[in-house]
């Protein structure tokens, strides 16, 4: 009962982490959305050797494990690039970077999905190509692809454990600090676990939501 | 060029932040990087403060000179590189001191602690070293721990048992308390200390040997910065020899 109590004090430190997770979570979300969506813009629209480009980008950030583009990152790029970066925003970068590869296959799939006939319609009706794309492909290919960065929200969460490797204090390290200074093994890393879960079906409804107000009546789901 | 010590002399070296004395007025800033799964000597309070001995050591040295510390938890598989760079600037986490790290990119400062390897087997256990290590049983160690070198040194020169490799020293004593185990290797800055804590074990193990010669912690920090060791081995030869050392040492079972 007396490594319960001394458990339960160390309840505020391990949900104190769970704000740096959502930190690296939102930031890599954001910074991965805004990437996602201009690649595969370019790789759907792009010229040929712009999207060979993206395509290796995509390759080296789906191909190599998160811990080798953190330390990568962290101890070659920035350093060689004259950036003196922290940890936290080394980590928040390369998880938005990364994202932005598989968020780019995402939105590239749900772009596909829109009827082409649609853009020959649009410049039909004397709209420019970026026009058409703008408010006829985008609008539509953003709402196609919501389910599946609800998904993305869900992997990255448990990715940003990772960061860990360059110090950067979020939950599971917490739950295993815990664990050793307490010397109860199971309980902190089932409270992480919880809180994860929770962050999940958090994360997920909202999404939920937002698909919900964003639907466009009658429209086929994607 | 190199002296005699084999330091680089001071005409070529490479300056780091804290190769010379700070401008007076300028407060010093220290990064120290620990292991926070090492406790006694660096662990985590309720709090998410650092704790343990190593850490009061640094904050009695910080205190002395008046330096700021800064506290960075770091993961011991990548702790020497975050040092190289920059992340953080001293470690002071119960670090052994070997030829291979002294050599490279840390330097040491004076030993402050020293340790032996045991080898430990049940309080009932009658048969002698000899037999242990020819019995073919498994003997437990933490993986990538020293105790497990010690490991491999013994089966290299001919000794006959199973290594058992667990997660952590106290995954390790485990095993040997529940019988999956015949011994277990480890060292006394983890044994004592636990053994202080669990008085009841005290009855159930004995160390039936010690390996080799004792080895030594130290505080790393980068060669280049010849001014903040100086400082830090000042400071700890102080403390070693003021009645405070044996209350730190009390403090954390390691006396």
């Amino acid at each position: 009962m007396n490594l319960m109590i001394s458990l339960s004090k160390y309840l505020p430190y391990i949900f104190e982490g769970s704000l740096w997770s959502l930190g690296l979570v939102l930031g890599g979300l954001g910074i991965g959305f805004i990437i996602g969506v201009m690649f595969s813009l370019i790789q759907v629209y792009g010229s040929s050797p712009l999207r060979r480009l993206i395509s290796l980008y995509i390759w080296f950030f789906r191909g190599t494990p998160l811990i080798v583009q953190l330390f990568l990152f962290h101890w070659s790029v920035f350093p060689v690039l004259g950036i003196k970066s922290i940890p936290l925003i080394t980590s928040i970068t390369v998880l938005g970077l990364r994202s932005g590869a598989y968020q780019s296959q995402i939105f590239r799939g749900a772009i596909g999905s829109i009827d082409e006939k649609q853009m020959l319609a649009a410049k039909a009706i004397g709209m420019d190509d970026w026009d058409a794309i703008s408010s006829i492909v985008l609008p539509q290919a953003l709402r196609i692809a919501l389910p599946q960065i609800s998904n993305e929200y869900s992997i990255i969460l448990k990715d940003s454990a990772i960061c860990f490797i360059l110090g950067v204090m979020e939950l599971m390290t917490r739950a295993k600090y815990t664990a050793i200074a307490t010397g109860i093994a199971l309980i902190p890393y089932l409270i992480a676990g919880l809180i994860y879960i929770g962050l999940t079906y958090i994360g997920a409804k909202l999404f939920d939501l937002l698909y919900l107000k964003m639907m466009i009546p009658g429209s086929v789901e994607g | 060029m190199r002296n005699y010590l084999g330091e680089t002399s001071k005409a070529t070296i490479f300056r780091g932040k804290f190769s010379e004395p700070p401008p007076a007025g300028k407060e010093v800033v220290i990064v120290l990087g620990f292991d926070a799964s090492y406790p006694p000597f660096t662990s985590i309070n309720e709090a998410g403060e650092a704790e343990g001995f190593d850490i009061d050591v640094m904050e009695w040295i910080a205190k002395k000179y008046g330096w700021r510390l800064v506290f960075k938890p770091w993961d011991w598989s990548t702790i020497v590189t975050a040092l190289e760079n920059g992340d953080i600037d001293v470690i002071a986490s119960g670090m052994t001191i070997t030829p291979e790290r002294a050599s490279r990119k840390i330097w040491f400062s004076i030993p402050y602690y020293s340790y032996i390897h045991e080898i430990v087997v049940r309080a009932d256990e009658n048969r002698s070293l000899e037999e242990i290590l020819n019995s073919g049983q498994p003997i437990a160690v933490q993986i990538g721990s020293t105790a497990e070198k010690w490991a491999d040194k013994l089966l290299k020169e001919g000794y006959r048992f199973k290594k058992l490799c667990l997660g952590s020293y106290v995954e390790a004593l485990e095993a040997l308390l529940d019988e999956r185990a015949v011994a277990y290797i480890t060292d006394s800055a983890f044994l004592n200390p636990h053994l202080s804590k669990n008085p009841e074990l005290k009855t159930k193990i004995k160390v039936l040997a010690t390996l080799g010669a004792p080895e030594t912690y130290g505080i790393a920090t980068r060669p280049e910065d010849v001014w903040l060791r100086e400082k830090i081995n000042e400071a700890l030869s102080e403390l070693m020899n003021s009645p405070e050392w044996n209350e730190l040492l009390k403090k954390w079972h390691l006396d």
